[in-house]
């Protein structure tokens, strides 16, 4: 069936099955590899994108679902040069990046919550990261990135 | 060859008709967050999921009288942002905060939740707190019926084929009762209960509860307010040897029903502990 | 102290750009045109004898392209290190549930599945050993190969530590303590599921895209198994997405089986893992029982320590011989006895199998000794860290191994860091003095508490092995810079390291610096990617590389600046000259190339020699220690049993902190693993069949379950490691789960002696049998 749809700020239109996921198109359909397959059951968050405003698993949203709606994976995630944003920059300068595999998902958990409450407490902010899992870094330097990032765009508002 | 096709409804109206055509067998799709679950273990046993997720009527939160309508399609995140909710049924909403992650709760909707049945299901116990009744539609007509006559076991619903949960209702809780939702889990996000609790509670002038609900989750097969401890309390000076008392009654309960599992070891003294608990924190000042 | 300009500072993780964007290709990412798709049959069953095994129908499955067996191996595919038992697929039994038994290629992954169904398999069940109390008994079924010495044949290791006579101690002392510890398996779960990419070349051999550990290892098990002259194959590592030891065997056993099939249809060929294939087929911690005797004097001072220990290596030998020694030797903790005697056993089982993971049987055993210990602190009535200080290994000690310390040994800082961090004496008082009332539990009780533990590590690979590494460097013509390491980085950071220590000695920016992705066509060989040992060996390693091309680039700015070697200095990257004119350090490469020069270098560094007997149990088992302590402060549910760690502090002693963000990372990720460890990690294998297939039965810490964590690194350099470093890796997850356990004992007054501390252990005492079934297994290797 065709599926219509934005993506990454682009109005997009692809003929695919209406049986698979999300995760399986955005991967499979349009290469966009970011978005992570960790679990396959909405367990582990490595596939999160942000879908109408709403951080959501890819796993467990069908393709169809997504028809109509504005969907942003990590691909749509960049600063005004194309480069890293804040929040990217940031968890590099954090050290919030080991193995990497979760990072995209946990770089969307943290802007779906700056979307919604731009000046989080730290205790929100694991709320937040709560459905993404990460097994090498124990969180505290992925909060740390994700604290600094509101702390510095809510001085800059 | 996909393993089943889907269609989105607009209204409750096409959902009906969709999910009543003949030839293939239609299956309301509203979150997704289980059924997705479950096709990737099992075989689909529909041909077709008709998308309810998105169908305005089925989003209402809204208060019409003495009465609270929440729509089947309303998401876990939806129902804990209702300032509505958030005022009469907070035993709802910290339920709803309860339940897997942000993510799992942005997509994931209560009406999915009852229709599905799960023994531990965070939303059953507060809905059942707050006296629900489910309320059904098919091509067939409307049909209503208390929350607990409509779970008829884990993972069985009274649902019809064809039917769909359009919305469920309760009455505003009195005026000054307070509410409380306690979830175990084995950890404290992304986590299945091992045991739930709600309580709706309020006492007179005199100190006397005059108004106590009580209803625990994955702790019995079906939901169910526990009124026999409700009984020892209305009326009473809510003492502490009152509470240790239906707390120990709430037990006795639970295993009357379920009889002795491998689990009620456990369970026996968890749900003391959280039945007193819950009972101290809406009756004790 | 020197003082350094990149060492110790913080720095950007070389190749943390790349995730963040998520523009870096792991293995599921990448695809090639004309791929094939992979996929295993596997066993249902724990143990049974292949009687028929016929691919043919597999082979008439529309898109299916390839199908192998054992028989497509050299040796049956027969590998393994240290013992060589196990098949790169299985042959003539199986020996656990997951176990593969051929391996399919195909157009898609659908078509994989369709021919792994119509393969005709036939397994003639065989009983299985799924206790390991009962392995060595004379009538337990035969899981591990045929012993020709006449040992049991489930029979895999012995190790031990022998100092004088502890049981006679332990009769004759005033106060002791014998008690039993368990602990579970633990799965790795790094988020990404295994998998590999194999692509045929043009000379008839293979290139490999593994997330493996050790790509060398890889490369030689490939070479013995193809059958192909090691020029013939190039293993490369792509970003992988977590190991923490898991990544070896498996990844091996996958490449083995993708490269075949590559050779076999001239196509490149990718396997992926579900989560569910995961679960089921890797390898996982080791399972222990252990039973430990300890003695005191009224004092405090610890006499005498009696450690036994059974370890569960499942179906195969892995690196539990390995796993059992290091265990072995850290059995006691870091403390002095005048008498110590150690024994573990590794024994064969049909529940999974057992391989490396962070901690590498140390984590094990410190669990056990660490509340022991704990509980003799009690006994004698001396605050924990108090007897943990008197009695803990300090400088000139020597250990009960025979070993003497004479350099580098942090323990006592540590300990006190702790104590002053936590704010130890006085939440200690506090929560203890509810103590008297700990018997009567009220309903409604949350109690805290607060808990230590101590912790030794032997650096690097020990007696295991020889302990060596490569690195290389290269100026290039745009004048980057390039270096490679035999040692790999999986989420480590331990190439950001290199390229610190590479820019350190050179006094260039790290920026100009590429560290190469591990590769065996371009790296030199250098030993496994294991026990933390890539900071001190692939470090120094790279110092020496580094300053062989710093001494190149020296004479070169000599010569151009017409002076003395000693009269230059470095501003920046510039050279200067008593002229005091500062010349780019470009223009010093160019003159070196015109000079004739070489730009590169290459740097081996091999540790120094060190030995263990194993006959007589003593010796000098690792060239050193890191040293730590931990406190956890937790609440404790009296009615419910759930424990939350509400705060969390660590001091280390790494010898020498190199990448802050790095080291501090791998500190609070280790805490949370042991946090996990601790508290809800648990995998059941019910006769054999694994019951956690997925994120949602096997559960590990979410970002609301671990506490923010305080660290602190005391830095007690090591002459050897390079800047005086050592290792943090494995270390940091080591002391965690006793200093929780040691915590919910001080804020209950109940032991929990048996991991992990689930809701009905510390409710109830003990843990309660769900049972289960094999159908857990199934769904998961039946997934489209």
């Amino acid at each position: 069936m065709l599926i219509e749809f934005t993506l990454n700020r682009k109005r997009v239109a692809v003929e695919a099955p209406p049986d698979i996921t999300l995760l399986t198109l955005l991967r499979d359909y349009f290469n966009l590899t970011g978005t992570k397959e960790g679990c396959s059951v909405g367990e582990c968050g490595a596939c999160a994108v942000i879908m109408d405003g709403r951080l959501v698993n890819s796993c467990l949203v069908l393709a169809p679902q997504a028809a109509g709606s504005e969907v942003i994976t990590i691909e749509g995630i960049r600063g005004p040069d194309g480069g890293p944003n804040d929040m990217q920059e940031n968890f590099i300068t954090y050290g919030a990046v080991q193995c990497g595999i979760c990072i995209p998902g946990m770089i969307m958990a943290g802007e779906a919550l700056l979307m919604h409450n731009p000046n989080p407490t730290r205790a929100e902010i694991r709320t937040a990261l709560a459905g993404n899992l990460c097994r090498c870094t124990g969180y505290q330097q992925i909060v740390d990135a994700i604290e600094a990032t509101a702390r510095s765009r809510e001085g800059n508002r | 060859m996909p393993r089943f096709d889907y269609v989105r409804a607009g209204s409750v109206a096409e959902a009906l008709r969709l999910l009543a055509e003949p030839g293939l067998t239609s299956r309301p799709l509203a979150g997704g967050t289980d059924v997705l679950v479950y096709i990737r273990h099992e075989r689909a046993p529909f041909d077709r999921l008709v998308d309810i997720s998105r169908v305005p009527e089925l989003k209402i939160i809204e208060r019409r009288g003495n009465e609270v309508v929440v729509g089947g399609a309303v998401t876990y995140t939806e129902a804990a942002e209702s300032p509505l909710l958030r005022q009469v049924a907070a035993c709802l909403v910290e339920a709803c905060l309860t339940v897997g992650g942000p993510a799992i709760r942005n997509m994931g909707t209560l009406g999915g939740n009852v229709v599905n049945a799960a023994a531990c299901a965070d939303s059953l116990p507060p809905l059942t707190c707050l006296d629900t009744m489910v309320h059904l539609r098919s091509l067939a007509g409307e049909r209503t019926m208390a929350l607990s006559e409509f779970i008829m076991g884990p993972n069985r619903t009274a649902i019809r084929a064809g039917e769909l949960l359009t919305h469920f209702s309760f009455p505003v809780p009195p005026d000054g009762a307070r509410q409380v939702f306690i979830k175990l889990g084995r950890r404290n996000a992304q986590a299945i209960s091992r045991l739930s609790i709600a309580a709706i509670g309020r006492l007179d002038g005199q100190g006397r509860a005059d108004y106590v609900r009580l209803s625990p989750g994955a702790a019995m097969p079906t939901p169910r307010r526990l009124t026999e401890v409700e009984a020892m309390l209305l009326g009473q000076v809510p003492t502490d040897e009152l509470l240790i008392a239906a707390g120990v009654r709430s037990a006795e309960v639970m295993i009357a029903v379920t009889g002795r599992r491998w689990s009620t070891e456990y369970k026996e003294v968890a749900i003391q502990a959280l039945a007193e608990r819950v009972l101290r924190r809406v009756l004790v000042l | 102290m020197p003082e350094y300009q990149y060492i110790g500072k913080p720095a950007r993780r070389v190749d943390a750009l790349e995730k963040v964007l998520g523009t870096a290709k792991y293995i599921a990412d990448r695809k090639l045109p004309g791929m094939l798709h992979a996929r295993c049959l596997r066993s249902e069953v724990p143990h049974a004898r292949i009687v028929k095994l016929d691919v043919t129908p597999a082979l008439a499955v529309p898109g299916v392209r390839g199908v192998i067996t054992s028989e497509d191996f050299f040796e049956h595919g027969l590998y393994g290190f240290p013992v060589k038992d196990k098949y790169m697929l299985a042959y003539q039994k199986v020996r656990y549930v997951g176990e593969a038994i051929a391996a399919v290629a195909a157009d898609t992954p659908e078509a994989a599945l369709a021919g792994v169904q119509a393969i005709i398999c036939e397994l003639e069940p065989l009983p299985g050993v799924f206790d390991m109390e009962h392995a060595l008994d004379a009538d337990a079924p035969q899981v591990g190969p045929d012993r020709p010495d006449g040992e049991h044949p489930n029979f895999l290791d012995k190790l031990i530590v022998r100092k004088g006579d502890p049981l006679a101690v332990w009769e004759q002392s005033p106060i002791k303590l014998e008690e039993r510890y368990t602990v579970g398996p633990q799965e790795h779960a790094y988020i990404e599921p295994e998998g590999v990419l194999a692509v045929p070349t043009p000379e008839g051999g293979v290139v490999v895209y593994a997330p493996n550990q050790s790509p060398f290892i890889n490369h030689g098990n490939l070479a013995l198994v193809l059958n192909l002259p090691h020029n013939l194959v190039r293993v490369i590592q792509p970003p992988v997405g977590g190991s923490f030891g898991g990544k070896d065997d498996i990844i091996y056993e996958s490449s083995a089986q993708v490269a075949r099939l590559a050779l076999i249809t001239g196509k490149p060929v990718r396997m992926v893992f579900s989560r569910e294939e995961s679960l089921i087929v890797s390898y996982k911690r080791d399972a222990m029982r252990m039973h430990i005797w300890l003695a005191a004097d009224p004092d405090g001072t610890l006499r005498a320590c009696k450690f036994d220990g059974l370890l569960d290596s499942g179906a195969y030998a892995s690196e539990s011989s390995f796993t059992a020694w290091r265990a072995s030797i850290h059995a006691m903790g870091a403390y002095r006895y005048d008498a110590c005697h150690v024994d573990i056993t590794a024994v064969y089982t049909n529940n999974g199998y057992c391989g490396a993971f962070r901690g590498f049987g140390n984590t094990e055993v410190c669990m056990a000794i660490e509340q022991a210990i704990d509980e003799m602190a009690y006994k004698v009535g001396m605050d924990p860290i108090d007897f943990r200080l008197k009695n803990c290994l300090r400088l000139g000690d020597e250990t009960v191994h025979g070993q003497r310390l004479t350099e580098s040994v942090g323990l006592a800082e540590c300990l006190m860091a702790v104590r002053r961090l936590s704010d130890w004496d006085r939440k200690r008082a506090e929560y203890t003095r509810r103590d008297v009332a700990c018997n009567v539990s009220t309903t409604n009780d949350i109690r805290r508490g607060i808990g230590v533990a101590a912790l030794y590590h032997g650096t690097s690979l020990g007696a295991e092995g020889q302990d060596y590494a490569n690195a290389t460097i290269a100026i290039e013509q745009d004048n980057s810079i390039d270096i490679t390491s035999g040692l790999t980085d999986y989420g480590t950071g331990s190439r950001t390291v290199f390229t610190l220590i590479a820019a350190e000695e050179l006094g260039v920016r790290p920026e100009r610096i590429h560290m190469q992705r591990p590769d065996t066509d371009t790296a030199i060989e250098s030993g496994p990617t294991v026990a933390s040992r890539s900071t001190m060996l692939g470090g120094n390693a790279m110092r020496i590389a580094a300053m062989n091309l710093r001494q190149t680039l020296d004479y070169a700015a000599a010569d151009l600046l017409g002076c003395e070697l000693h009269q230059l200095i470095r501003h920046g990257e510039a050279y200067v000259g008593p002229a005091e004119e500062p010349v780019p350090w470009e223009r010093v490469v160019a003159h070196a190339r015109e000079m004739g020069l070489a730009l590169s270098a290459h740097g081996k560094w091999t540790a120094p020699r060190i030995n263990w007997d194993h006959h007589a149990g003593r010796g000098t088992p690792y060239m050193a220690y890191h040293f730590a302590a931990q406190v956890a402060e937790v609440e404790v549910d009296m009615g419910t049993g759930n424990v939350q760690v509400i705060g969390f502090w660590a001091a280390h002693d790494l010898g020498k902190m190199i990448f802050p963000q790095g080291a501090y990372g791998q500190l609070y990720g280790g805490i949370a693993q042991g946090l996990g460890y601790a508290l809800m990690e648990q995998i059941t294998f019910v006769n054999g069949y694994i019951q956690e297939t997925n994120f949602e039965s096997y559960l590990i810490p979410t970002a609301v379950d671990v506490p923010e964590i305080v660290g602190t690194f005391i830095e007690a350099p090591f002459s050897h490691g390079p800047y005086g470093a050592k290792n943090i890796a494995e270390p940091a997850m080591v002391p965690t789960a006793p200093a929780i356990l040691n915590a919910i004992y001080h804020a209950t007054g109940r032991r929990v002696r048996d991991l992990p501390a689930n809701l009905e252990r510390v409710l109830l005492g003990h843990d309660l049998a769900k049972g289960g079934s094999p159908r857990a297994c199934k769904l998961g290797l039946h997934i489209a």
